[in-house]
């Protein structure tokens, strides 16, 4: 049994269909990314894991038990974490009001310190108030905001967009290392390159559908279903 | 030109004034800031609060017990409106929210006026209130001036409340992102109720503290609903310090032009609502794009 | 309705009639009737404004006071003989008030709106109160307004309180309702409506929202005005709590009981309201309950029952009028598409440039705080010919497609249209000059047909920004109306153009978001993805309707749609992190390696070592 299940779900925004029947599975410990152009649906089905859009149809299990239908708040302490894209940092809070705010409902919640020392940046910015960090810090700030809940399913929805390459590496790093703790991680990109470098196992969604499935180097060995699925 | 102790003694109602208003709009505020609701029913709240702190007066005459009823009638009630009828109008357009409290306050009122009658009740001044102080030359009412200080500790409690604890920091990052604060795994729902509770409160004890100043009839909130509308435009939709600031600048400026001529005071509120919208629409400490 | 013309107008006639002889044995006395219509006359211009432009507002006695104390002084103090008169110099003074208070009132929707009326409100009975109270007899009010006249000198016949004044009050009522369905059903009422149910939609298809809402403030003041003033004409006395809360609140509530958005539904509510308080005081027991027994059923019927009692009634008639339709439920299935091969279009207002691309943007970029979504991008569109945009996420494709009419203004850089300058303009404005757009996400007029969707499109640009044309009916415009049916016709909805648009499939809607941008009868058309969330037959016919739409226009698109883009577009422009990558054929797109590598994401940036 996977630690999350996700069978054929269809999910909509009002009438309009973004996903048709998507399933994909992802075990304790791996790390899986989730590709595709943008449009594909890749943040439709984070959302609709996170509980934040119901699907219409379709069951997805957490630990062999059904989540789809429940708020959010539910899936967060069941143990879920979704850190989404545009990151939704609350400005008018300080950095480490932030992260106390996350621990609030975790009952394995990190110490402060610890999350410090993965991110010192945030040490020296505790103070600051949300609205005043730069794109990478918040990118941090939203990381380490479920990694202070001890998630055990962490879904990064677009974690390098927009980023100068200094801060993507940066972030690239704290990725790899998550992974090499064992954490579990599904990772949305654009980025193929940056995704590819620390994943466990690759699907591709195009227009709403699963396309592909396989490891990054399967992916790499193929380069049609990069070219018709990802590229221009 | 009136004397400088008409204009003092005005002050210090501006003062008195000011803090009550300032109680009243910050618990509209917050419940608008966090809920997105306008509580039309605020007002008769106040009045609620009153009474209840009238019935338990006349029956024991013990201030606390009053005090204690008013506080726990008044979560409960707020709970109760929450729970029952405001639950349900979360993802309405917001002109229903209107309606639906201004019908709340009519009910409220109504219900007051059959429970109590429409004629002005009087609630006496309590022991360690009464009398008057002398402050330089001015002689001022002991009440007022205690209140002054009771309301400035109140604030300070939701203020306290509000940054200091973790409700607040629930409530606060409410305001900004009720979705997000979903997802981090608090429970909004339970949240708002607790928040829609505690603006409840607030109405109602500021209520019973003015209770003594007041002309205590059903229809007397009303005007201190307006009045707190003024102000939280001025202040800034959903900002606790925009309520503070703004109920006390409303309470001066009204108090201020009553010495030179009591038929303009309000007229004045209103006008300087009317600059704000002109020159700040945000109000001073509301954030742009809200509305 | 179009069977039985004038149904509505000749039932209220008969009602009319008939109401003193019928009403009298159930409890309403002459004196009731005449406020019931009093109310009905202020309930009109309210349900213009809250029904028809959705703007809740509580402070409509500031002008049914206004009109009410300035005809009443005019009669007494100010020694003016013809009744007729001081109602019509009343309800000027209350438009007036109207203009003013409604510059300030309609900068804010929703809630503010609402604030603001009531604080206005009050602040108009403050004045009226102290200030003015030489004028307005203060808490007194103004005693002895004398009854009109009909006709003069030897002639002149008074109109006593009683059956002669309900048939006054009858006239007038009936003459506002008549001037109410003529607004309503005009092209000015056609854009109100549309302005409640998108207000962004609206403006973005050209129609100048603010001096629209203005318009329709002012008009509610002046029909609050004038039933101010025949309330101090019937009753002999202008009492100064028409200026009151309680006035203001008591008019939303009867117009919720009675239905919003029905013209009628406030008379009726007053009905309901008054004839309760004068009956139900009878009993005993209940007596001084009345209020909260109506505050009762108000609040359950704001939860259950919205639309109140003509409101549920018309709604009833409505739904079986529908399912009487033929088809009424089942889609379409993808349309013959034939579109107009070149719809009519309003030729360019301007070539700054003979030569001038369609579409040019200099440097174009937007800052957002730190964040630099759009960097000095220059490109030019050609006119009648497909151009794309794309580029991976976070490119600021939909920023840079909203610059290009201005729905968002840049910080940086210039946009031309035909060579003329349009940065800053505005959407409305450049709508106006001939840019349209479809939007991503469906932005219809869920509570209007098809048809009326696509007019309110066409009436922008053929019609103007802002025109006070109340008293045409909104179909009687011929040009607007070819253009409604040929969209209709190009993107196959003709058949299911009566329902209401909330009714119709996803992949109708869209067509229906594509076929209004194309009413508006635009020189250049922007489309934003286009083919956003449909199944794949539908983006197959859509393709094809897109190509035909881009026959002799120049179509700019935004999408992802890869095999769509390299079909269609005849250039192709790629953003990537805010700066134009690549600008050419879509050969050219496909072999350029830095596309390539873009969209994979820079394989060579985040190489490391292990």
């Amino acid at each position: 049994m996977s630690l999350l299940e996700v069978e054929a779900i269809n999910s909509f925004y009002g009438d309009s269909h973004i996903l048709f029947d998507v399933s994909l599975r992802v075990e304790e410990h791996e790390c899986v990314a989730l590709l595709g152009r943008n449009g594909a649906g890749k943040t439709t089905t984070l959302r609709s894991i996170m509980g934040v859009l119901s699907p219409g149809s379709g069951t997805i299990r957490l630990d062999g038990k059904p989540i789809q239908g429940r708020p959010p708040y539910e899936i967060a302490q069941l143990g879920m974490q979704l850190v989404p894209e545009e990151r939704a940092i609350f400005g008018a809070l300080t950095v480490e009001e932030n992260l106390r705010l996350a621990a609030l409902t975790a009952p394995g919640a990190w110490p402060l310190d610890r999350i410090y020392q993965v991110f010192p940046r945030l040490a020296e910015r505790r103070r600051s108030g949300g609205r005043t960090l730069s794109g990478g810090e918040q990118q941090m700030l939203a990381i380490a905001r479920a990694l202070i809940r001890d998630a055990r399913i962490i879904l990064l929805d677009e974690p390098f967009e927009g980023l100068a390459p200094l801060i993507v590496r940066d972030l690239v790093r704290v990725s790899r290392e998550l992974v090499q703790q064992g954490r579990t991680i599904v990772v949305v990109e654009q980025n193929v390159a940056a995704a590819l470098s620390f994943a466990d196992r690759v699907y591709v969604l195009n227009n709403g559908h699963v396309v592909w499935e396989g490891t990054p180097d399967e992916l790499h060995a193929d380069p049609s279903v990069m070219k018709s699925h990802l590229g221009v | 030109m009136p004397s400088l102790a008409l204009l003092l003694s005005q002050a210090f109602n501006g003062l008195a004034l000011g803090t009550l208003l300032a109680l009243v709009s910050s618990g509209l505020t917050i419940i608008l800031g966090t809920l997105g609701v306008l509580n039309f029913a605020h007002g008769s709240l106040l009045m609620v609060g009153c009474y209840v702190a009238l019935v338990v007066l006349n029956a024991t005459g013990s201030w606390l017990l009053a005090l204690v009823s008013v506080l726990v009638f008044m979560f409960v009630a707020g709970v109760l409106i929450e729970r029952v009828i405001m639950r349900l109008f979360y993802q309405r357009p917001p002109e229903d929210q209107i309606l639906v409290t201004f019908g709340i306050g009519i009910v409220v009122v109504e219900t007051m006026r059959a429970l109590f009658g429409s004629q002005t009740q009087h609630m006496a001044v309590p022991p360690w209130g009464e009398g008057v102080t002398r402050i330089g030359f001015l002689i001022y009412p002991t009440y007022r001036l205690e209140l002054i200080g009771i309301i400035a500790f109140t604030l300070l409690v939701q203020y306290v409340v509000l940054y200091r604890t973790s409700l607040g920091l629930v409530v606060r990052a409410g305001i900004e992102n009720a979705a997000m604060t979903g997802i981090l795994g608090i429970n909004v729902p339970r949240t708002f109720l607790l928040v829609f509770g505690f603006g409840v409160v607030a109405a109602g004890v500021a209520g019973m503290l003015y209770g003594p100043i007041l002309s205590v009839t059903p229809d007397s909130g009303e005007v201190y609903l307006v009045q707190a509308f003024v102000v939280i435009v001025i202040g800034g939709l959903g900002s606790f310090p925009g309520a503070v600031l703004g109920g006390l600048i409303a309470g001066e400026i009204m108090s201020i032009t009553s010495a030179f001529n009591s038929a303009y005071s309000e007229v004045m509120l209103y006008a300087v609502m009317a600059l704000v919208l002109v020159v700040r629409p945000q109000g001073l400490f509301g954030t742009e794009g809200r509305v | 309705m179009k069977r039985f013309p004038l149904l509505p107008e000749l039932t209220l006639v008969v009602v009319l009639v008939l109401t003193p002889y019928v009403l009298t044995h159930v409890g309403f006395s002459y004196d009731l009737m005449q406020r019931v219509l009093d109310w009905g006359i202020l309930g009109i211009g309210f349900d213009l404004l809250f029904g028809w432009t959705g703007l809740l507002s509580f402070g409509q006695a500031a002008f049914y006071g206004t009109g009410g104390f300035v005809t009443a002084w005019l009669l007494l103090d100010g020694g003016m003989h013809s009744v007729w008169l001081a109602l019509l110099i009343g309800t000027i003074a209350a438009g007036v008030v109207g203009v003013c208070l409604g510059w300030f009132a309609v900068r804010r929707i929703g809630i503010y709106f609402a604030m603001i009326t009531l604080a206005f409100g009050q602040m108009a009975f403050f004045i009226e109160f102290n200030p003015l109270s030489d004028f307005t007899g203060g808490e007194n009010g103004l005693p002895g307004v004398p009854v009109p006249t009909l006709g003069w000198d030897g002639w002149a016949f008074r109109i006593n309180t009683g059956l002669p004044m309900y048939w006054v009050m009858a006239a007038f009522f009936l003459a506002s309702f008549l001037l109410g369905r003529r607004i309503v059903h005009s092209p000015f009422g056609v854009v109100l409506r549309a302005i409640k149910e998108n207000t962004a939609r609206a403006a973005m298809l050209g129609h100048a929202v603010p001096r629209y809402k203005l318009a329709a403030f002012t008009i509610a003041a002046m029909f609050a005005g004038l039933s101010g003033g025949l309330l101090g004409v019937f009753q002999s006395f202008m009492p100064p709590d028409a200026f009151m809360l309680d006035t203001s609140g008591q008019l939303v509530v009867q117009t919720v009981v009675g239905g919003v958005g029905t013209l009628v539904g406030p008379a009726v509510g007053a009905a309901v309201w008054l004839w309760l308080r004068d009956n139900l005081q009878l009993i005993p027991g209940v007596g001084s309950l009345w209020k909260l027994i109506l505050g009762a059923i108000f609040v359950v019927l704001v939860i259950a029952l919205r639309r109140g009692i003509c409101g549920e009634i018309r709604h009833l008639w409505s739904r079986r009028r529908l399912a009487r339709l033929p088809d009424a439920t089942r889609e379409t299935r993808a349309p013959e598409v034939h579109v107009a091969p070149v719809m009519t279009m309003t030729a360019p207002l301007i070539r700054a440039r003979p030569d001038a691309p369609a579409l040019e943007t200099s440097d174009l970029s937007k800052q957002y705080g730190g964040l630099r979504a759009v960097d000095q991008v220059s490109f030019a569109i050609q006119e009648g010919t497909i151009h794309a945009v794309i580029g991976p996420n976070g490119a600021g494709k939909s920023t840079l497609f909203k610059m290009l009419l201005d729905e968002v203004h840049p910080t940086e850089g210039q946009v031309r249209l035909f060579g003329r300058q349009i940065t800053g303009m505005g959407a409305t404005r450049t709508a106006q000059l001939g840019i349209g757009k479809s939007n991503q996400l469906n932005t219809l007029f869920l509570d209007l047909s098809a048809r009326e969707n696509m007019r309110v499109a066409a009436l922008g640009r053929r019609r103007g920004a802002f025109r006070l044309d109340v008293l045409r009916r909104a179909d009687s415009i011929a040009e607007v109306e070819r253009q409604v049916e040929t969209a209709l016709a190009s993107v196959g909805l003709t058949a299911r153009g009566d329902l209401p648009a909330h009714v119709l499939a996803y992949g109708e809607k869209r067509r229906l978001e594509i076929g209004m941008a194309l009413a508006t009868g635009p020189n250049v058309l922007l489309l934003d993805e286009p083919l956003a969330g449909m199944s794949p037959e539908e983006r197959i016919s859509t393709r094809t309707l897109i190509r035909e739409i881009g026959r002799g226009r120049t179509l700019v698109i935004v999408e992802h749609d890869m095999d769509a883009i390299f079909d269609l577009a005849d250039r192709i422009t790629v953003l990537y992190e805010g700066r134009k990558l690549a600008d050419g054929s879509p050969d050219d797109i496909q072999r350029n390696q830095a596309v390539q590598d873009a969209y994979l994401g820079g394989m060579r940036d985040v190489h490391e070592p292990a």
